[in-house]
């Protein structure tokens, strides 16, 4: 029962981070491995305000963060023409001195003791199981993130960064200036994923300098999980599918650690093949088509 | 009298001090008056396209400038003139977002004209007024407005292109060969809408053609370019009588009367 609350509540609580990578990877298409620098600068950020005891300030902190770090990935894109892999790589490492620099010079930082979002929600909704108020309030950032970013998807700028993915040409023809759309669009997927990371270091009362390492290929394995189970479709849904991705992620995770036999240093392996394979799918469909059209025409003669 | 594109001794030259030199548009002086709608003939490279790009500037000219509506331009970014000017090209493709609708396009070109915000993309007025501007093309566009517009044909992403590019009627619409990947018929019926819409806001319109007597046909006034500058320059009253064989007379008549002074001058 723990496992499977527990499950549901990081399910929940990576959607924010997986809605970022969406963001960049489907709706920008850049895969932007800035994620892995900028989720440890929000969980760095907030775990500092919360040692200071300030866990409320610690979230817009996180976002401010991942914005910041979403915009320099941007400015190095646009600007100075830097190849966007490159970029996002780039940012990551600047970002590992940064993140230790807010950490106080030290890898890791105890939150033990100290007031979270999460402590003071259980202490706020006295009788009420702690484990169900942990799981209310991951339920109610997902869904907040969710409704929002559908509903900033269907504005005016929302189409402009929807479009700006999808044929840059015409972004520009509609006089709409191309690189600010993208600095806007990485910094709120980074915003995001920051965001996600302060609330992460929040819920598990600690932060470690290393917590980003995968990050991406989390995201994109989430991702990849729910476009397969609801399909590419309109943008709305793909946010909905971004979310119940992440939350069956984390439950298959949760199922490989359980077998005795699965070491859980095997997991970032388990991930990678996830994403290769789901990636690898449309060649792979193609490669049995051709086959047994020659099948078939060899058969004919 | 002002005109509504003005194009002052326009220089571009590529690869400067290399062996790939290559001059692209060499002292081009042209003056459109707001209304006229010029095609431009000329063969491969002879500078029609880099006349496009000049104008909506993909590249900064070497010298001279280009005054819009008296506005200068030469110096303004490209998204910035695209305020102005309205460009199709030949790939059918490239004028607009495969994955959003056909309504959603439309709403991101209609709203060239205001600030971007956070308001919503689509209202129910400019549904009735998108619906209602693809009813006269006729071509049941009107009902498919929440289809994506990947999922249309060539032609019909070209008229999907060709509304986008008017909505806001533009000072001046630019046409490179926008007929040219599509089949015959559904060319003729796009050439048609964009006479249509160029008649109806009076748009000053240039169109890159390699049909000659299409460009005979249509506009007011037809430009032969070669080798970077205007070689023939005919208004209508010139064009009236012309056919495809006088013009392609005149044309080797210049070249050769161009190729005579050449040699005069080296030997």
């Amino acid at each position: 029962m723990t496992l499977l609350i527990g499950s549901l509540q990081l399910g929940l609580l990576y959607s924010v981070m997986v809605l970022g990578i969406y963001i960049s990877f489907r709706i920008l298409n850049i895969p932007d491995l800035t994620a892995e620098g900028s989720f440890t600068f929000g969980l760095a950020v907030s775990a500092v305000c919360t040692v200071s005891g300030h866990p409320f300030l610690g979230i817009p902190g996180a976002i401010v963060a991942g914005g910041l770090a979403g915009s320099f990935t941007g400015i190095l894109q646009t600007r100075l023409r830097i190849h966007p892999v490159l970029t996002g790589i780039l940012t990551m490492s600047g970002l590992y001195s940064i993140n230790m620099l807010v950490l106080g010079g030290t890898p890791n930082l105890a939150l033990i003791g100290k007031d979270t979002l999460f402590s003071l929600a259980v202490a706020a909704g006295a009788g009420m199981d702690k484990e169900v108020v942990r799981l209310a309030l991951s339920l109610a950032a997902a869904g907040i993130c969710t409704v929002l970013l559908a509903l900033f998807f269907h504005t005016q700028l929302g189409l402009c960064i929807r479009a700006t993915g999808d044929n840059p040409d015409m972004v520009r023809a509609s006089s709409i200036n191309v690189d600010r759309m993208k600095i806007i669009s990485l910094a709120i997927s980074n915003g995001l994923i920051a965001l996600c990371g302060g609330l992460i270091a929040q819920y598990q009362s600690f932060a470690d300098i290393n917590s980003g390492v995968g990050i991406l290929v989390v995201g994109l394995a989430s991702v990849i999980i729910g476009e397969a189970i609801f399909g590419r479709r309109s943008v709305t849904i793909g946010l909905v599918s971004a979310i119940f991705g992440s939350v069956i992620y984390r439950y298959i995770i949760a199922a490989a650690t359980r077998a005795d036999w699965f070491p859980a240093y095997m997991l970032k392996l388990v991930s990678a093949l996830i994403v290769t394979l789901a990636l690898a799918i449309p060649a792979i469909r193609q490669m049995l088509e051709v086959q047994r059209i020659r099948r078939a025409g060899k058969g004919g003669n | 009298m002002a005109y509504m594109l003005e194009i002052q001794s326009a220089n571009k030259c590529f690869g400067r001090g290399t062996v790939n030199e290559h001059t692209a548009l060499e002292n081009l002086n042209l003056s459109l008056e707001q209304g006229e709608f010029v095609t431009v003939l000329g063969s491969n490279g002879a500078g029609k396209s880099t006349l496009f790009n000049a104008i909506c500037g993909n590249f900064l000219l070497d010298s001279g400038h280009i005054f819009l509506d008296g506005t200068d331009i030469t110096f303004m970014p490209e998204y910035k003139r695209s305020l102005k000017i309205g460009r199709l090209f030949q790939d059918p493709m490239k004028g607009t977002a495969p994955s959003l609708t056909i309504e959603e396009n439309l709403a991101l070109a209609y709203s060239k004209q205001k600030k971007r915000s956070f308001s919503l993309a689509l209202a129910r007025k400019d549904r009735d007024f998108f619906r209602q501007e693809l009813e006269q093309f006729g071509m049941d566009l009107e009902n498919r407005m929440k289809t994506r517009v990947g999922l249309l044909s060539g032609g019909q992403r070209q008229v999907v292109t060709l509304l986008m590019s008017t909505l806001v009627p533009p000072k001046l619409l630019l046409l490179d060969e926008h007929t040219a990947a599509l089949d015959p018929a559904t060319a003729e019926k796009v050439m048609e809408i964009t006479r249509q819409i160029v008649e109806r806001f009076q748009i000053t319109t240039m169109m890159i053609t390699h049909n000659m007597k299409q460009a005979l046909e249509t506009g007011t006034r037809t430009i032969m370019l070669d080798s970077g500058g205007i070689l023939l320059d005919m208004d209508r009253e010139m064009r009236k009588d012309l056919t495809v064989e006088r013009l392609l007379d005149m044309y080797s008549e210049k070249k050769k009367a161009e190729f005579c002074n050449d040699r005069i001058l080296l030997a």
